[in-house]
């Protein structure tokens, strides 16, 4: 339907939008070999810059803190998330919208904003336990997690209601005409059929616990510097060889959970009717 | 002739067990959200009416409106102006960059189509702050940028800390936001319709603008807002390619909090940004969109 | 005669709409039953009902005398085949056929056994493996039926079984449908808006129209006495002779002649429609029609070939009808303009209730 030179414009266009989406990662990564101390000049291969990154702790702790965090905050924000879509896509409760408006407003709300939230409140409700129960208690590696879980039930229960949504209804009442329990047919049906929804929704989670600078920020206390966070102070007090290979580190860990959600989308689609 | 039972209470009680069981399913998150998430924001508003005490504390004992007595002042309002400014460039740099790309890959034959997306959704999924920090190693001084621009005789390019370099980094992180629902649009359109305007005498052109574009306006307005509102709000972007001179926004808000600390101004700019924002998207989905 | 499912004052609301109103059926043990009626009547939220996947709202619901109307759809002795199958995609077609013996805790040994044994009974030997998109729609609907036949449930549900297949494999369906459900022995209740499918296929046939059951009988009852216009019209095509009971067996037909007519226990005056199957009615050049029947002189308006008959269009001044002429050589052929007389035999009219009901 689209000849000609309007084809061939089009098709440069997109060349020139992969070009931008690719180039900047890529000479990252060349730039993350070069001996040059100048972050942006080639100076011959190296991997000094790789072995700073396994020698230094600051960035090792920062990596396993953010492992944790993310680890922690996936789990149980996909399970929450995952009942929370169940709920919404299959069932009739009180409060059903105004549950839906607030599980839509995670994602609609600026990091900046949900950042100061977290902050306020957990200042407030430390100080409450504080004054209540005597406990002192601060903001470290708990308060991060619990912030990144409120994002992430979000994230998780839109990947998971889409694919809800594409299952065929009558499949669950197939399971239950063949003597199913509700137990049974959720167990045998609907699970193994929304599963590559799940792990979707879960690397998602993963994705964007291992992304977040700002709220982390907000939400962290002294010990609990997950390595985005770290790797942000490094670089706002100026760029360095090592900063390249942190990056090329944290990019390597994105491609590998985006092959990964991709084998998770290609497994077949769920259970529509097929009829010829 | 056995006596017929009434089942409407069956029925009833069926219904009442559904709904408890949705709404026990739904509990644990619902519960969280309310908690972690319902509170917070509406502590940020409690605290937007308090007053700052001279150590930099919060008094919560005073409601006043002092903070957003403040939103009127010059230098509250330019950074608005410049921030809307940014995200509005940066959201129609998106729309232009990726209509062309979305209606090409729309437009091919699916095998190829999966795999153009999946060229899109690997930066999707890229670390956030990488991608900015390559562009902060690209425009560096002396960087590959500068080196490429002085070889050919422009000149040694002298773009980062300036706005320039946050918009590129802006539309460099929020570009899959734009060609993602765009895609979903066009891609949904039937090409007979296209046919049928060409029988009906169209040229190509104007069946692009009568027929595809319109179709496509969900998408573009998704699209658009998935760009503007993160844009609106970027922290760490500015941060990182733009200067300290000229703030914005979203580095307004945060300073409040870690420098000025003046956390009732910074909370009744967080409202103001958070109503602007719920407001949009109250206004898409009340004009019929669903792509968010 | 032991009822297989029985309905009693049967109602099922969505709201504010009555989707099922007050249906009472007997469908016998054995039975090769359909529900038949246009989309939207109620036929399929009926078969729900027998499933279990629907509750009613009010009425009596019983399978083999045990009332189920509460009980959910794995507690009842019926299995469904779905209108597009339902096939689970992530089993194998072994694993679907299993899926219900499995669920209720079958031996091992048994369910093995049994799956072979319905997979073998609708011809499907050496698919075991395969998944369901790997296979035709009509090697789908063997599947689906294997999987709920091997369960041996007391009834069958079948909902819109053939609607899914092409032309040429439907019929072939439909003569294996009812050679298998003589083969099993289990009542069979099926759904459908076809009613060629009706015909051909059932013992006897449930009519459903705007949620209510109009007629139960036999396909012949259904064809040739049917109790109202709606009936008439959704089973075969019908031409409508409007006019009022003047004495029992006497119609006065609008134009003012009377005709004998089996008028039933209406009383006279009575407003009703004759009804009048296109294939019944004769036509002969004007005058060549035998004089002691009723008779009524028009005008051929249009004829349409149809290859194995002639439709006429016969034009009265106070009314139109439609004769179908089958095709033989005997068969004299009319031409738009040629005056004619047509005729029918007493036996093969019907009154049903006048107005546009």
């Amino acid at each position: 339907m689209i000849r000609g030179w309007t084809a061939r414009l089009l098709g440069g266009a997109t060349g020139l939008v992969y070009l931008f989406l690719y180039a900047p990662v890529l000479l990252l990564v060349v730039f993350s070999f070069s001996a040059d101390r100048n972050v942006g000049r080639w100076g011959g291969f190296t991997l000094e810059w790789y072995r700073e990154f396994g020698a230094n702790e600051n960035v090792q702790s920062a990596l396993a803190i953010s492992l944790q965090v993310a680890i922690v905050s996936t789990l149980v924000a996909t399970v929450l998330g995952t009942l929370a879509a169940l709920a919404l896509e299959r069932f009739r409760f009180r409060g059903k919208k105004v549950f839906d408006a607030l599980l839509y407003l995670p994602i609609i709300i600026p990091d900046v904003t949900m950042a100061v939230m977290m902050l306020l409140f957990f200042t407030w409700s430390l100080d409450l336990v504080d004054t209540v129960t005597g406990f002192q208690l601060r903001k470290g590696i708990a308060t991060v997690v619990v912030s990144h879980i409120a994002f992430n039930i979000s994230f998780v229960s839109v990947v998971v209601r889409a694919r809800l949504e594409g299952m065929d209804q009558t499949l669950e009442q197939a399971a239950a005409d063949l003597y199913a329990s509700r137990w049974q047919a959720f167990r045998h049906v609907t699970l193994p059929l929304i599963l590559p929804g799940i792990v979707g929704g879960a690397l998602l989670a993963l994705t964007l616990s291992l992304d977040d600078v700002v709220i982390t920020q907000f939400a962290s206390g002294p010990g609990s510097t997950t390595l985005p966070v770290y790797v942000f102070g490094l670089i706002r007090r100026g760029v360095t060889p090592l900063i390249n290979a942190v990056s090329v580190v944290m990019l390597a860990a994105s491609v590998l959970l985006v092959v990964l959600s991709l084998i998770a989308q290609r497994s077949r689609e769920p259970g529509r009717a097929t009829t010829e | 002739m056995t006596v017929v039972p009434e089942l409407t209470e069956h029925e009833r009680a069926h219904e009442a067990a559904e709904s408890r069981r949705g709404f026990l399913m739904a509990l644990p998150a619902y519960l969280y959200l309310i908690v972690f998430f319902a509170i917070p924001l509406a502590i940020v508003f409690v605290y937007s009416f308090a007053t700052r005490s001279r150590t930099g504390g919060t008094d919560l004992s005073g409601w006043n409106l002092d903070s957003y007595g403040r939103l009127g002042e010059d230098i509250v309002t330019r950074v608005v102006f410049r921030s809307f400014g940014l995200a509005m460039t940066t959201t129609i740099i998106c729309l232009l960059l990726a209509y062309p790309f979305a209606y090409f890959v729309a437009t091919r034959r699916p095998a190829v189509r999966g795999l153009l997306l999946v060229g899109v959704m690997i930066p999707f999924w890229t670390n956030f702050l990488v991608r900015n920090y390559a562009w902060r190693v690209l425009l560096s001084n002396d960087g590959p940028v500068s080196q490429f621009t002085e070889a050919v005789g422009l000149g040694e390019t002298q773009i980062l800390f300036t706005q320039v370099a946050v918009v590129i980094g802006l539309v460099y992180g929020f570009l899959p936001f734009m060609i993602l629902p765009l895609y979903a649009s066009l891609e949904r359109i039937d090409p007979r319709l296209i046919e049928a305007s060409r029988d009906l005498y169209a040229s190509s052109w104007a069946s692009f603008r009568k027929v595809v574009l319109p179709l496509s306006r969900p998408g573009a307005i998704a699209g658009s807002i998935l760009v503007f509102v993160p844009s609106f709000g970027a922290y760490v972007t500015p941060a990182i390619l733009g200067g300290d001179k000229k703030p914005l926004l979203g580095s307004y808000i945060v300073s409040q909090f870690l420098t000025a600390r003046n956390w009732p101004f910074g909370a009744s700019l967080s409202s103001v940004l958070i109503i602007v924002m719920l407001s949009a998207t109250l206004v898409y989905f009340r004009a019929g969109g669903r792509n968010l | 005669m032991a009822s297989a499912v029985e309905l009693k004052g049967v109602t099922k609301r969505f709201g504010d709409v009555v989707a099922v109103d007050d249906v009472d059926l007997s469908i016998a043990d054995g039975e090769f039953f359909a529900l038949l009626g246009p989309s939207g009547c109620g036929k399929t939220t009926t078969l729900r009902m027998i499933a279990g996947l629907d509750l009613p709202s009010a009425g009596s619901l019983t399978i083999h005398g045990e009332e189920v109307g509460p009980l959910p759809p794995n507690k009842r002795p019926v299995n469904t085949v779905f209108q597009n199958y339902a096939l689970f995609p992530h089993l194998s077609i072994e694993d679907n056929v299993a899926f219900g013996l499995k669920m209720q805790k079958v031996a091992k040994g048994e369910v093995g056994r049994r799956v072979a044994e319905a997979i073998e009974l609708v011809q499907l030997g050496g698919m075991e493996r395969r998944k369901p998109t790997q296979l035709s729609g009509g090697q789908q609907q063997r599947v689906a039926l294997a999987r709920a036949l091997v369960n041996r449930p007391k009834v069958l549900l079948l909902d819109e079984p053939l609607a899914a297949l092409d032309l040429k494999l439907r019929q072939g369906m439909q003569n294996e449908l009812k050679a298998l459900q003589r083969e099993v022995g289990i009542t069979f209740v099926f759904v459908t808006h076809d009613q060629e499918e009706a015909l051909s296929m059932a013992d006897r046939i449930g009519v459903m129209g705007d949620a209510k059951l109009l007629q139960v009988g036999r396909p012949e009852e259904i064809y040739e006495q049917p109790v109202s216009r709606f009936v008439a019209d959704f089973i075969g095509r019908s031409n409508f002779l409007p006019g009022t009971v003047a004495a029992a067996s006497t119609v006065t037909l609008a134009n003012g002649a009377s005709i004998p007519a089996p008028t039933a226990d209406r009383a006279a005056g009575t407003v009703v429609d004759v009804s009048l199957r296109p294939e019944r009615v004769r036509v002969e050049q004007r005058d060549a029609a035998p004089d002691d029947v009723a008779r009524l002189d028009g005008v051929v308006r249009s004829a349409t070939f149809l290859g194995n008959a002639m439709v006429y269009s016969l034009g009265f001044d106070w009314l139109e009808l439609e004769a179908r002429l089958e095709n033989r050589p005997s068969q004299q052929r009319f031409s738009p303009g040629d005056e004619i007389t047509v005729w029918w035999r007493e036996d093969a009219i019907a009154v049903v209730d006048g107005g546009s009901g």
